[in-house]
């Protein structure tokens, strides 16, 4: 069909033809078709405010009211090994996946958005390289990530966490959660190319979020978990990416669901859960390219 | 225009592009569309305008049939054909958060425009469709006849020589609509060729060089406005009545008297009947002594050329919606053919 096939084809003559003077083409080339893309998306998130400011609103409010609520019980809880962690120190990663969590449901909702505004058929049309159209739009979701696990890890150390492993530590959470916000990302853009509705696709986004979170390890470990859940968050994704994330906080291995020990150290918690998330962004970023590419061989209504 | 000479801008033979759930959009499409033209492809909603579009576009992939746009073939040159068109989508395709010269920058960077010309061009462009003074204003704060000439901006910002415009009036109101096709004509001055959808005759009439009307995915009629306005033959007699319930008896009698010596066609409207005769001027009042004998009462009367309303109406046996802001009340119209 008309997809990335054909852009191995000469690019050379395309406009030499028909008359006018005119401002044609100069080969743009994938990494500029890739910036134009990057930027287009930076500016709209900037521009709207319920994209950056918006999507940290629950992670905050989630951060703040979790540990001032729950914080003495779970502080005494989690403590009970003797290991001394306070309730702001175990969450606090699991708000930064929650953070990647939302920014990828955003995904799939600008997804949608362009289709409904009619741009994504008219990217579509232009010459520009379709893989550099979404891995532009991508990366300017990754960075938007990567500024608001920034801003969480912030919010977080202000309120009394301490990240164990220090700056490498804080980098590694946040390549922890580029890594786990990606299947995720694909995931909602499914959503968006198959119902190619706004509501839906906000909606089973933002459905999907919170039971997600809540049957994990992300707010108690994993034995303080009833055995239905404990069973659940071996399959869930956000087990492993914020198990991944809190080994880089506690400088501990805190992996239960898989345990493994020849890695030694935090690296018993951050291999597996690497594989595990390289694993199920492969599968679903290869099933998204897959559908992102029909439905833009077939973009009627 | 020199060194291309002759060619066409679009070249398709033998189109088909039938959907997987078995329906047939498109079914033969041959068409030549010269460079330079302004051609406009006309027929009612459903009729495959669009998909017709979309797929000399290389928005879809034709099922059948070859289409070379521009010289390039649509299917193993799809990135050739799109760096040499602009595509102008029926719905408003502009992104409202974005400004209006973000918008044309944007478009103007994805063509490829050379960096340095790239600001005079999008300056232009904005200047062209009358939005230079709102440049650095969000599109989301743009009315509907606004977004559209942003719209046109954007296909028209790498110059290319065939732009394709998917109804690109509908919806808007007369005073943004007769801006657009004032610029379309411009663009078309200047060598563009144009290749227009749309369900209004009159856009059609003001702006086409060359027609052809579509039905059920087939091309049913192709010349210039005047060819197809004398391919209806005769002029047309419209006969308003006092009371619509007549109409069905007023057309009957014009059909069955011999005033007409059976060459008539006689459509029956929303208020009364129209006949298109060979000689209708010659024979009218006969028609209108002949309602009278009948009791019908006539409230007016009107002998006038054909217009390409009516051509539709011959050949799609449907009134077009010519009624931009009545909606879908003048469709209502049936053909009576007299035998």
């Amino acid at each position: 069909m008309n997809d990335d096939n054909s852009e191995s084809e000469t690019r050379t003559d395309g406009g030499a033809t028909a008359g006018s003077e005119g401002a044609r083409r100069s080969s743009n080339g994938f990494l500029g078709d890739f910036w134009v893309n990057f930027v287009r998306w930076n500016i709209k998130a900037v521009r709207n405010p319920f994209v950056v400011v918006g999507s940290l609103v629950q992670p905050v409010i989630f951060l703040v009211l979790f540990t001032q609520v729950f914080g003495q019980i779970a502080t005494g809880a989690i403590s009970r090994g003797g290991a001394g962690i306070s309730y702001e120190t175990f969450l606090l990663p699991a708000i930064a996946m929650q953070v990647s969590l939302a920014a990828g449901a955003a995904s799939g909702i600008g997804l949608v958005n362009d289709m409904e505004e009619g741009m994504f058929e008219k990217v579509l049309v232009t010459p520009m390289s379709r893989t550099a159209v979404f891995l532009g739009k991508t990366a300017a979701e990754i960075l938007r990530i990567v500024v608001q696990i920034l801003i969480i890890l912030g919010m977080g150390t202000l309120l009394g966490a301490n990240i164990a492993t220090g700056i490498p530590g804080a980098i590694g959470i946040v390549i922890m959660g580029i890594l786990f916000s990606l299947w995720f990302v694909a995931l909602s853009n499914i959503a968006a190319v198959v119902t190619r509705d706004q509501e839906s696709t906000i909606i089973g986004a933002n459905l999907l979020q919170f039971p997600l979170l809540f049957v994990s390890t992300a707010f108690l470990p994993l034995e303080f978990l009833p055995g239905w859940i404990q069973t659940i968050a071996k399959f869930n994704p956000v087990t492993y990416g914020v198990d991944g994330a809190r080994a880089l906080m506690l400088d501990q291995d805190v992996m239960t669901v898989i345990e493994v020990s020849q890695f030694g150290g935090i690296w018993n918690t951050l291999v597996p859960a690497i594989v595990v998330l390289l694993a199920l962004d492969i599968v679903l970023g290869g099933a998204m390219v897959y559908l992102l590419n029909r439905a833009s061989s077939s973009a009627v209504r | 225009m020199s060194d291309t000479e002759g060619r066409a801008a679009i070249d398709a033979a033998g189109v088909e592009l039938t959907y997987s759930d078995g329906t047939a959009a498109v079914r033969g499409i041959d068409l030549e569309v010269p460079e330079g033209e302004f051609f406009g492809f006309l027929g009612p909603n459903g009729a495959g305008k669009t998909t017709t579009i979309k797929t000399f576009a290389t928005l879809l992939s034709p099922t059948g049939g070859t289409i070379t746009v521009n010289g390039f073939d649509v299917q193993r040159e799809a990135r050739a054909v799109r760096e040499s068109i602009g595509y102008m989508a029926q719905e408003t395709s502009v992104d409202l958060e974005l400004t209006a010269r973000e918008n044309v920058r944007f478009a103007a960077q994805a063509y490829g425009v050379p960096r340095d010309r790239r600001a005079d061009r999008i300056d232009e462009l904005l200047d062209l469709v009358d939005l230079a003074d709102v440049a650095d204003k969000r599109a989301d704060e743009f009315s509907g006849g606004m977004k559209k000439r942003l719209d046109v901006a954007t296909a028209l910002v790498h110059d290319p020589p065939l732009v394709f415009l998917d109804e690109p009036t509908t919806g808007l109101d007369p005073k943004a609509r007769n801006k657009l096709w004032d610029y379309f004509q411009r663009i078309n001055e200047r060598g563009t060729t144009l290749f227009l959808t749309t369900q209004y005759l009159e856009e059609a009439d003001v702006l086409c060089d060359r027609l052809a009307v579509i039905l059920d995915g087939e091309i049913v009629a192709e010349g210039s406005p005047m060819e197809l306005k004398r391919q209806v033959g005769g002029e047309i007699l419209d006969v308003d009545l006092d009371d619509p319930e007549e109409c069905e008896r007023a057309a009957e009698i014009a059909r069955e008297s011999d005033v007409f010596e059976s060459d008539a066609d006689v459509a029956i409207s929303d208020d009364g009947i129209s006949v298109t005769a060979e000689r209708a001027r010659e024979h009218g009042t006969d028609l209108l002594v002949a309602l009278r004998d009948a009791d019908i009462t006539v409230t007016g009367f009107n002998i006038r050329a054909p217009t390409l309303d009516d051509v539709f109406l011959a050949i799609t046996g449907e009134r077009p919606d010519l009624d931009r802001e009545g909606g879908g009340d003048a469709t209502t119209a049936t053909e009576v053919t007299a035998e």
